[in-house]
């Protein structure tokens, strides 16, 4: 393996840097990278290019070009500028390309060269011009940081929720100052700077001189300034060559290192990783670049290009001309692994797997010594670990071999990490391939997260990469495939070149049943990008109303809402479209468009009958819908108006509607009704007393317990009450009058309709059985039994009884025998039953 | 815990757990102590799933009758309206808030929507220039209430009368979403038969709902294998008949006085009606009913349960007995009228044929020999009469359906079935002698003695099928008929 560590550099005694190439570059740069703005993403993110034709002297005549490529120098856009003056070029988080102009104007543009949206950095940045930018991140998102002319500081720490913060003035400050940067503290934004020999710190309210401690003494300027990935630590470059590495609170010193180069450096950045065992910084200068920590000597190379740095969370990344190399910090596994002659448990595992595979017995030897030692499963750990820190897939695969192996001579070791790290290795490998160009690091990876990688690919339109990412992860559909086709779908349809239908069914057949894609959120897009038709295509394939509607009435297709709403079945939802409609049409259309709809009709007239009592009859009317009509104004008769004469007009109407109807019962016992009511008030009129709203019944039943016999007769003969009903009318008022001598004088004015029983009934009912037993006489044969059992008289009901030889009565007859007293005649029907049945 | 739902086969304790969590989530966003404005028609509802102890323990320390006019005073943080999503509603309640008191400590307003939040109300409270003062609007699916441990209600009173003489929906919507609910607590039931145009309405909202949340895969196993969804207004029947269960009866006669002896005169009517004696002339029961006044909603009773008995009166005896009521209880009862003929219940005869003893001999719905000691048969629940819905479920658990297609085309609506595929892993494998759960869903109501007649069939030994019982309102015929009428004033 000692080809293997071949390009490991210690610094110091305790850390390795090694440096690899990721890509060889084959981009088309017409300009070289010094002459350019630059910006590179952190994330193995895209590179920004941008001739600055605005540094020089030279006429600014011809239009600069906007370039960006992948990290493996594919190109991704492309475009003449055609703004203004720019003074700086950066990426926000969310991979968007922040361009600040001179005049403090940030143009946004997409990862294709789109543009997104711009902004301005304020009135006063726009007064004195944009000296210098800086882009910055911070856990709430990407942020500007601006220099002005004034040598004054304004910036914003999101550009999602821009908020403009002007910095406190450092006092006496003539000139620029000769480097500054952001700091990221407590969640709160400042900014460092450097006057000549003097450092400031600005916070939002005041400016404080500051000193870091142990520096050495004779700086008088400083020339370069570096935060850490991570704001936790700061370099400083001095105009002797010296470097301070400390915290970036500037209260703690790490080391220093003078490197006697007293020129200026090109750029410095911090090269560190989480858990580092060094802290180092990489400085690079024109055709030198050197690697310095708490170590005596530094790491240098050599720079064959023109280079530039990119800081990432565990190294750094360096593109020029040709070539994208990584340089960091050897990983503590893959050192315990590599390092020469190194005896750790996973250096032997990898070892016995390589001779296990040549089929020689020393395996089995060093497998041994590692199971004596007991670190097996440390060393399968290790050699997992150490495979995700690998570039190289013959490398990646070595070591999982050598897991694997390992693991088969392990009894319970839990496969998730070595299959996890498998599965992450292969989605490593394939964004790294230069087609893709994202080369992340393991650690970064994890950093960044998998819903994050996914965002990028779609960000990338790598739609079937970021799918067979997740059905090979078999991530849910909603976080995976379906958010992914949907964000597909959602560029689908700015394509403008393509046809509404064929977008439409393009996107239908890619998404068809998609669980979790929303039809909605894409046909909105449609709409957005003017395109109205789509978005009702599009809506079509919306299961969901409650997402239809909203987005149809936006679109004015209130009627076409109309009908989604019916669909869903959601009422309210109906109500709501509804509603709008009515502001929107005029009455006799809202009108039609209710009468195609005889759910929403129904609907609407319910409202109606609750809010609007007035348009519910014009509903009717349109309808000609006459049996609703009549009802509505029998309410209304009783609804509003007091007077009779309203109410019979009111009542009228209902009749005429019921005639129109065909609905002649209903309009007979509307008139019947008008002469009533007339009627009634007649009489309470003539004899006082309460009549109006009375039931026929009820008024004849008054007149009866009134004394006006006649008058009761002639509305029964006038209204046709029929004879039945009217002689229970009379028997039961007259019994409630206890006026006996004229129920008796009644039962006898002409033979009984209604038969005796219910007068013996009555009179029982009243408590008087002397009266009863009269009618009880007269009851037909048939009833005779129950009203003798009615009155007493048990004796005599036995005797019919027994004469009708009816069995269910002399029952009925038995069970009313109590006592002694009936003793006899339970007697005399127990006999008649023997006797019947001996026959 | 509450036992008295975890008894069944399904356990409804997990569908209270369910909604009380829900309940105690939204109390929990709203810091600090609160009173409950009541719209009263929920408190009955809210009380069979949370108790004042529940409401205490999340700082309710006051609760009041939604009313108009100002708040009474009370000395707390905020103010939740418990609503129903309706218009009048949403009047008095910005009535209270404007009304509110600004002098006083601030207080935070929330409305709690049950069963479904509202554009409607929430436009009209913009309107009214209050939408901004409430800090939640949220809504409470309380749509399925647990009853007992097979039997769930949404105890929506008007939902028969909104969804068959008003063509409002509404309740069948909120019928889905408690299903949808179920479904998600249960499993995706695998079968969906159904008998009516409301079930089919309810049928493809579920269908149509399904496919609006295809992406959160029910992984449950299915505790249900069948759901029966039937209208009302394929058995207006039954619950015209007076109901015989103890629980029936109780229903039936508590608040009425009747005499023993008339009680078996109406028996002996409706018996004769049921089993097809003379339902084609005047009853002289029914007319005596007329002449001595009995509660009007008694003689509908009787008079509907004619007409349905004979597939509709002829004319003139219509004619007769509604002239006799108007008469008797006065001409405003028109509308009554006429609503109960709009949904059905009392109609003219058309093309002169009854179907009645068709429906009555192929359903068997009239068994002459019931044995109510130790029951045989449903019949038993109205001595002698077996209810034509419970018989329809029966039918469909055994033999099936297609033996009565003949009766099923009789019969108002469309008859259908829908499969709801399930991944093989949920696809149940029944073990010998296990019996199916069906899911009977009542839509417009159901009666105790429709229940007793479904829980027998339950506790048959070979009858292989256990029923879980849903409804949008427990009622009798009394309670029904009453919903229908209109009284103008």
């Amino acid at each position: 393996m000692d080809c293997y560590t071949a390009n490991w550099n210690p610094l110091g005694d305790s850390a390795f840097y090694r440096k690899y190439e990721l890509y060889s570059m084959d981009w088309d740069l017409k300009e070289e990278l010094r002459d350019c703005l630059v910006a590179a993403a952190p994330y193995g993110g895209p590179i920004a290019l941008l001739r600055n034709p605005w540094r020089k002297e030279k006429a600014a005549s011809v239009r600069p070009v906007l370039e960006i490529y992948s990290a493996s120098g594919l190109p991704l856009a492309s475009l003449l500028w055609k703004s203004g003056p720019v003074v700086s070029l950066g990426w926000s988080a969310e991979e968007e390309l922040l361009c600040v102009q001179e005049d403090g104007v940030v143009l946004v543009y997409g990862l294709h060269g789109d543009f997104r949206r711009h902004f301005s950095m304020g009135n006063e940045v726009l007064q004195n011009r944009v000296l210098d930018a800086r882009i910055f991140h911070t856990e709430f998102g990407s942020g500007v940081a601006i220099l002005t002319g004034a040598h004054r500081f304004t910036l914003s720490a999101n550009v999602g929720d821009l908020k403009l913060r002007r910095m406190p003035e450092v006092p006496g400050l003539q000139s620029a100052p000769s480097c500054w940067t952001t700091l990221c503290q407590d969640r709160v934004a400042h900014i460092l700077l450097a006057v000549g020999p003097d450092l400031y710190l600005l916070d939002h309210a005041a400016c404080s001189a500051v000193t870091p401690p142990g520096l050495a003494p004779g700086v008088s300027s400083f020339l370069q300034m570096a935060v850490s990935f991570t704001y936790r630590h700061l370099a400083l470059f001095t105009d002797t060559g010296y470097i301070w590495m400390g915290t970036a609170s500037l209260k703690e010193k790490l080391c220093e290192f003078n490197c006697n180069i007293r020129a200026p450096p090109k750029q410095m950045v911090w090269c560190s990783r989480p858990r580092s065992k060094e802290r180092a910084v990489v400085v690079a200068w024109e055709r030198r670049l050197m690697v310095v920590g708490d170590a005596p000597e530094s790491i240098q190379f050599v720079l064959d290009e023109d280079s530039y740095l990119v800081p990432e969370l565990d190294g750094v990344r360096i593109f020029s001309h040709s070539t994208h190399e990584f340089l960091h910090e050897v990983p503590v596994a893959s050192e315990e692994i590599f390092k020469i002659a190194s005896m750790a448990p996973g250096a032997l595992l990898l070892e016995a797997q390589k001779e296990y595979e040549k089929e020689s017995q020393k395996a089995d030897e060093y497998l041994r010594e590692i199971q004596e030692l007991g670190q097996l499963t440390q060393a399968v750990q290790q050699c997992i670990e150490a495979a995700g820190h690998e570039h190289r897939p013959d490398m990646q695969k070595s070591l999982l071999r050598a897991a694997s192996f390992g693991k088969c001579f392990l009894d319970r070791f839990p496969p998730d990490s070595f299959v996890r790290m498998c599965q992450d290795l292969r989605v490593l490998n394939a964004i790294r391939d230069y087609h893709i160009g994202i080369p992340l690091t393991y650690s970064q990876y994890k950093q960044l997260t998998i819903q994050v990688l996914l965002d990028r690919l779609v960000l990338r339109r790598l739609y079937p990469l970021a799918i067979q990412i997740c059905e090979y992860l078999r991530l849910p559909e909603v976080q995976g495939v379906s958010r992914i086709l949907a964000h597909w779908a959602c560029y689908k349809v700015q394509q403008k070149d393509v046809s509404d239908e064929d977008v439409a069914r393009a996107i239908n057949q890619k998404l068809g049943d998609t669980p979790g894609v929303s039809y909605s959120d894409i046909a909105a897009r449609a709409y957005g990008c003017g395109r109205t038709e789509l978005a009702i295509k599009l809506l079509e394939y919306e299961p969901r109303s409650g997402e239809q509607v909203p987005l149809l009435l936006k679109m004015k297709r209130s009627k076409l809402a109309l009908s989604k709403a019916i669909e869903s079945g959601d009422t309210d939802l109906v109500f709501t479209v509804l509603l709008h409609l009515k502001n929107e049409l005029n009455r006799g259309d809202f009108f039609m468009t209710l009468r195609n709809q005889p759910m929403a009709l129904s609907l609407y007239r319910q409202f109606c009958k609750h809010q609007e009592l007035e348009t519910l009859k014009d509903l009717y009317n349109q309808d000609d819908n006459h049996q609703e009509l009549g009802s509505f104004h029998i309410r209304a008769s009783y609804a509003a108006e007091e007077r009779i004469e309203g109410r019979v007009a009111a009542l009228q109407s209902a009749a005429d509607a019921f005639y129109k109807a065909k609905n002649e019962f209903a309009a007979k016992a509307t008139e019947d009704q008008m002469r009533l009511l007339r009627l009634q008030r007649r009489l309470e009129d003539e004899l006082g007393g309460h009549f109006v709203d009375l039931s026929l019944h009820d008024t004849v039943t008054t007149l009866v317990l009134g004394g006006h016999s006649k008058r009761a007769e002639q509305l029964a003969r006038d209204f046709r009450i029929p004879d039945k009903r009217l002689w229970w009318l009379k028997l039961t008022a007259l019994a409630d009058l206890e006026d006996w001598e004229e129920l008796e004088k009644f039962s006898k004015s002409k033979k009984s309709p209604i038969g005796y029983l219910p007068f013996v009934e009555i009179c029982m009912k009243q408590h008087n059985k002397y009266e009863a037993k009269k009618y009880a006489s007269r009851v037909g044969p048939e009833q005779k039994v129950k009203a003798l059992l009615l009155v007493g008289d048990v004796a005599q009901a036995a005797d019919v009884a027994i004469e009708h030889r009816n069995e269910a009565e002399l029952t009925l007859v038995l069970s009313h025998c109590t006592g002694a007293t009936d003793a006899a005649t339970a007697d005399k029907i127990q006999r008649a039953r023997a006797q019947a049945q001996k026959k | 815990m509450a036992a008295h739902l975890s008894y069944g086969r399904v356990n409804l304790n997990v569908l209270r757990e369910a909604v009380r969590r829900e309940l105690r989530e939204f109390l929990d966003k709203c810091a600090g102590s609160k009173a409950i404005v009541w719209d009263e028609y929920l408190t009955g509802p809210f009380g069979l799933i949370a108790q004042y102890s529940l409401l205490k323990e999340h700082e309710v320390e006051k609760m009041f009758t939604l009313k108009g006019s100002r708040l009474p005073a009370a000395d707390v943080k905020n103010i939740i309206f418990f609503v129903r999503p309706r218009l009048e509603l949403m009047d008095i309640i910005a009535e209270n808030v404007l009304s509110e008191d600004r002098r006083g400590p601030t207080r935070d307003f929330h409305i709690l929507f049950v069963p479904r939040r509202s554009l409607l109300c929430e436009q009209r409270l913009k309107d009214l220039g209050v939408l901004g003062s409430f800090i939640h609007r949220d809504e409470y699916s309380l749509d399925l209430i647990p009853f007992d441990g097979d039997l769930l209600s949404m105890e929506s009173e008007g939902a028969f009368k909104e969804c068959y003489l008003e063509s409002d929906q509404t309740s069948l919507y909120h019928a889905a979403k408690g299903l949808m609910t179920l479904q998600a607590l249960y499993g995706t039931i695998p079968q969906i038969f159904g008998k009516g145009e409301c079930a089919r309405q309810v049928a493809n909202m579920m269908i149509r709902m399904k496919r609006e949340f295809t992406g959160s895969q029910n992984s449950i196993f299915p505790v249900f294998d069948n759901l029966l969804l039937l209208d009302r207004n394929v058995d207006l029947l039954t619950p015209l008949a007076t109901q015989l269960t103890y629980e029936g009866l109780i229903d039936e006669i508590y608040g009425i006085q009747n005499t023993s002896e008339d009680f078996f005169d109406k028996l002996t009517a409706e018996q004769e009606f049921m089993s097809g004696v003379d339902t084609d002339k005047v009853n002289s029961y029914i007319e005596d009913c007329i002449a001595q006044k009995h509660p009007l909603i008694k003689v509908l009773r009787l008079v509907c349960l004619q007409s349905v008995c004979n597939s509709g009166l002829k004319q003139k005896v219509l004619d007769y007995y509604k002239r006799e009521i108007l008469q008797t209880y006065g001409y405003e009862h028109i509308l009554t009228l006429y609503n109960l003929e709009k949904v059905g219940l009392l109609k003219p005869q058309t093309g002169g044929r009854n179907n009645y003893p068709t429906i009555r001999k192929t359903l068997r719905l009239w068994m002459d020999d019931v044995n109510e000691q130790n029951p045989t048969d449903i019949s038993y629940v109205y001595s002698g009469y077996a209810p034509l819905s419970v018989r329809l479920a029966q039918l469909l658990s055994r033999p099936g359906w297609r033996s009565i297609e003949e009766v099923l085309r009789i019969l108002p609506g469309p008859h259908f079935e829908e499969r709801q595929p399930l991944p093989t892993g949920l696809q149940k494998k029944r073990q010998p002698g296990e019996n199916r759960v069906t899911l009977i869903f009542f839509l417009g109501g159901v009666t105790f003695a429709e229940i007793a007649a479904l829980r027998f069939l339950s506790q048959l030994e070979d009858g292989g099928t256990e029923y879980v019982i849903a409804t949008t309102k427990l009622m009798n015929g009394a309670s029904w008929i009453e919903s229908l009428m209109e009284k103008p004033f």
